[in-house]
């Protein structure tokens, strides 16, 4: 397994091996990459697929075809293979990534999860004898990460396989006794064969969210009301009937599967929909400080000092603290889109912050930042929970939430909203333990 | 201006045949259009498309409600049509005169552009675009050019639902993006077209290392898996095929009404 701090190199790593780099993406690249004892300097990258597949990040941004059985055989077609030995990989790589009920499907309507699988299934059907993952479970909610887990241990107890994974959440990773290779600032800091709890705290991998949250004082009137409130898409209903009350300075988890509208919920009240039935009601602030789960959609500017600006002006004095504080110092003339996602996200929540709004709406913050980083987000939070802004957080990171979050909201078939040991207790008893953080601790112990 | 028009699974009339079979209606439907004089063929075409999307079990409503844009746009073009010709017999003369020259020649336009409308949405609507892409690449183009296609068709709901997340984003950063003048124009291009081109190139960047890192393009040739047949349906829509282009050329040479 591979890791490092967010912007240290992992993601240029996996374009160079499977030599994306330098032969799209032009780069200045020294010395050797030995794939199965041959130099991949004077080969193409459709050559070197054939020894290393490279599962990325997104699952929505690398299907390339309308239906699950096309798009797992579009490798072995590329290999002119014949049709029945097309056919045959294509049936033995859905059963290793358990989607064979999956095989005729549209690729459009399946879930995160589903879409990574597929993804996975896809890249098997070439026969590689090394497989890189790049976060392959960063965008999946707790029950797709844990089926991508359990993939990658089938293919390694296999044994046909070296998986290389680049991920953040490395304690389901342990159970595979893997080797770790930390990397930072572009270097390799840190080689261990192998690796425990202990090694990920001491190289400041791993990070046991214990957050205490002082109690609020009383308020008389809520930042946020929503009051019976349904809403759907084209027919199909997201949520109905949905009630909750947000006070000054309260944060409020939610959770769910990727699908069960809790985007949707955020979008809702930021006025950006408008609900079927039922009312929102926030307190008078017109302004909502919003970050989106792509941060690049939230980029107007040619500078960072000028995407600042666009929500009113900042002295240099003021951003150079806020953008210390972020890890972004010095890139205030920067152009923001060439900054790494991770940076990206960071800067678009220091503006959400800089709105001094009353309601902060934070859509998977953490995603793609180390331990570090989401120590400062979480500082942040808090600050503003002192400052009496009222937060709502989506994210699939169970531990985190349940530990940052006054209550939480569970959006699925079923929603549950309450105090967050009430609503974990219903979830465990509804059967959802992998949205509930015990389950994680288990599998880390 | 037409809402969500894709491709989806179905099992119904037009879903059934080889998509090169409806490319082949759809050119008949083009063809009949655009050589036949006749407006009574034109508006035979129109009624044999919203039949044809019948029978591959489109709900007509939606489709009326899907291209109402278009619809009204035909209307438009009529009534500009009608109003604008003056040679004829001046059959109302109130300020305005319309003429039955004016009539014709409006009819004419708005089922034109109807039917080219209407036969390309049913086109979209019936056609798996990964077949097509399979079907032309069995008709020996180059499976890079056939590929062109499901990748631009892929792309089209990305780029609506990127358009509707960057709106949605100057909307909460209180940025105003209406279009007054040369300076609004600008700014509409720096805060809309710049972060949707940003995601589109990143789009792009993506698919191709997944393509390319499942060897596309590695050698010349590739097999298809999935070898289109033709079947009794196909047989009916290339005999349809010949009735358009048979109808339109009579139309034509008897210059019917």
């Amino acid at each position: 397994m591979v890791s490092g701090p967010s912007g240290c190199g992992k993601s240029t790593l996996c374009k160079a091996l499977c030599k994306f780099i330098p032969e799209m993406i032009p780069a200045h690249v020294g010395g050797e990459i030995l794939i199965n004892g041959l130099s991949i300097r004077n080969i193409r990258s459709q050559q070197i697929a054939t020894q290393l597949g490279l599962v990325q990040q997104d699952p929505d941004s690398q299907i390339c075809t309308l239906n699950v059985w096309q798009e797992v055989a579009f490798g072995p077609e590329n290999l002119c293979l014949s049709r029945e030995e097309v056919s045959a990989r294509v049936e033995e790589c859905l059963s290793t990534a358990g989607i064979s009920h999956l095989a005729n499907m549209e690729t459009t309507t399946l879930s995160g999860g589903e879409k990574q699988r597929v993804a996975i299934a896809s890249i098997l059907a070439m026969r590689p004898s090394v497989v890189l993952l790049d976060e392959p479970t960063a965008n999946l909610d707790p029950q797709g990460a844990k089926a991508i887990f359990e993939i990658m241990d089938d293919l390694r107890k296999k044994g046909k396989y070296t998986l290389i994974v680049v991920e953040h959440r490395l304690s389901p990773l342990l159970q595979m006794h893997p080797r770790l290779l930390l990397l930072s600032g572009g270097k390799v800091v840190a080689r261990r064969s192998s690796v425990c709890h202990k090694d990920l705290e001491a190289l400041g991998l791993r990070a046991d969210w214990d957050i205490s949250l002082p109690l609020l004082p009383r308020a008389r009137r809520a930042t946020l009301f929503v009051d019976a409130v349904s809403f759907g898409y084209e027919g199909t209903p997201l949520f109905e009937d949905l009630s909750f009350k947000l006070w000054p300075g309260e944060i409020l988890g939610i959770i769910g599967p990727n699908g069960s509208g809790k985007t949707t919920l955020l979008r809702l009240i930021a006025e950006l929909e408008k609900p079927a039935s039922g009312y929102i009601v926030r307190d008078d602030d017109p302004k909502v400080g919003f970050i989106f789960q792509q941060p690049h959609q939230q980029i107007f500017e040619r500078t960072v000092r000028r995407e600042f600006e666009v929500d009113g002006s900042i002295g240099s004095k003021d951003l150079h603290c806020v953008l210390e504080g972020a890890r972004l110092a010095g890139l205030e003339n920067a152009p923001p889109l060439s900054l790494s996602l991770g940076e990206q996200r960071r800067l678009t929540f220091a503006i959400a912050l800089s709105r001094n709004s009353s309601l902060l709406l934070l859509d998977e913050p953490f995603i793609g930042q180390d331990a570090k980083n989401v120590s400062w987000i979480i500082s942040q939070v808090l600050a503003a929970r002192r400052h009496g802004t009222a937060t709502l957080v989506v994210s699939h990171d169970i531990p985190l939430v349940a530990s940052l979050c006054d209550r939480l909201l569970y959006l699925g078939e079923r929603a549950f909203f309450g105090e967050k040991d009430e609503v974990l207790s219903q979830l465990k008893e509804a059967g959802k333990r992998a949205f509930t953080p015990t389950y994680w601790e288990q599998e880390q112990a | 201006m037409i809402a969500k028009v894709s491709y989806h699974k179905g099992y119904a009339g037009l879903h059934r045949v080889t998509p090169m079979a409806n490319v082949l209606l759809l050119v008949g439907f083009l063809v009949a259009v655009l050589v036949s004089p006749s407006i009574l063929v034109k508006l035979g075409v129109f009624l044999l498309v919203i039949g044809l999307l019948v029978i591959s079990g489109e709900r007509v409503g939606s489709f009326l409600c899907k291209t109402r844009f278009v619809l009204l746009f035909g209307v438009v073009l009529f009534i500009a049509q009608a109003f604008s010709i003056r040679e004829g017999t001046v059959l109302l003369s109130r300020g305005f005169v319309v003429t039955d020259c004016g009539l014709l020649a409006g009819a004419q336009m708005a089922f034109r552009f109807l039917v080219i409308f209407s036969s390309s949405i049913l086109f979209v609507l019936v056609t798996d675009p990964d077949r097509l892409a399979h079907s032309i690449e069995q008709i020996g183009i180059p499976y890079r050019y056939s590929f062109v296609l499901v990748l631009s068709l892929r792309f089209v709901p990305f780029f609506r639902k990127e358009y509707r997340t960057v709106r949605d984003a100057q909307q909460v950063r209180g940025i105003n993006t209406s279009i007054h003048g040369f300076a609004g124009l600008l700014g509409s291009i720096r805060y809309t077209l710049f972060p949707l081109l940003v995601s589109g190139l990143m789009r792009v960047d993506s698919i191709a290392i997944s393509m390319k890192g499942r060897c596309f393009g590695l050698y010349a040739k590739r097999t298809i898996a999935y070898k289109e047949h033709w079947q009794r349906a196909d047989w009916a829509v290339l005999f349809l095929f010949c009735l358009l282009l048979a109808t339109s050329a009579l139309a034509r040479k008897y210059a019917w009404l």
